[in-house]
């Protein structure tokens, strides 16, 4: 369903160990199989981003130990 | 303080929906103008204010015809379904009387086709929404 990202979420979980050492909290850029960077904020590591690599597909996160999943209590989505 | 009001002619059966654009988030623009991409024009949505949304989304179409790529993959819960992974988008949303927000969108399907946008708890983070259903009005202000 997340084909376009899917080898950044790899590389993310291969190198989750690593970056929860260093870096938790922190919002991470990743494209294909490489770690560009670490960020405090969302917005800057967005930013970071697209100033690098373009309009093309590339994955920001939060490197966290718990990811909590975003809810909607109303039943508009079709998911 | 940037605002917006809108008038409906039946706030509780319609709920809080308005009439705005989506367009592409100002890294995206800058990225493009670098490459010479031309701008795609902002789309054209009715958008509904949701409380019980932690985050904005946007249908699939839009983020596709605005030329958009993902920067981002969140897990979503519904009252139907756990963990659906989906993608995030930047995006500017464009509100009736110039109200510009900047928003990392979460790109889901919406039932029907009258709602192609929720406005969730990450844009009204920074508002103040007021709710006057005894005139069918609300307010958003930044």
């Amino acid at each position: 369903m997340v084909e376009a990202l899917s080898t950044e979420l790899k590389t993310y979980a291969a190198n989750f160990e690593t970056l929860i050492g260093a870096n938790e909290g922190k919002f991470v850029v990743i494209h294909k199989d490489e770690i560009l960077g670490t960020f405090d904020s969302q917005m800057d590591a967005i930013k970071w981003g697209y100033r690098e690599l373009g309009n093309t597909p590339f994955l920001v996160k939060q490197v966290t130990k718990i990811e909590v999943p975003l809810s909607f209590v109303s039943n508009l989505l079709a998911v | 303080m940037p605002s917006f009001t809108a008038q409906l002619p039946n706030l509780q059966a319609l709920g809080p929906t308005v009439d705005m654009r989506v367009w592409i988030g100002t890294p995206v623009e800058e990225a493009m103008k670098k490459t010479g991409t031309k701008l795609p024009d902002p789309v054209a949505v009715k958008a509904m204010i949701d409380t019980g949304a932690t985050g904005s989304v946007i249908q699939p179409a839009i983020a596709q015809s605005l030329g958009l790529q993902p920067i981002g993959v969140v897990s979503i819960c519904t009252p139907s379904s756990e963990n659906v992974p989906c993608y995030q988008y930047v995006v500017r949303l464009l509100f009736p009387n110039n109200v510009i927000v900047e928003a990392v969108a979460v790109e889901a399907p919406l039932k029907g086709q009258q709602i192609q946008c929720l406005i969730g708890r990450d844009v009204l983070a920074h508002a103040v929404l007021v709710y006057t259903g005894y005139i069918n009005q609300f307010t958003l202000s930044f």
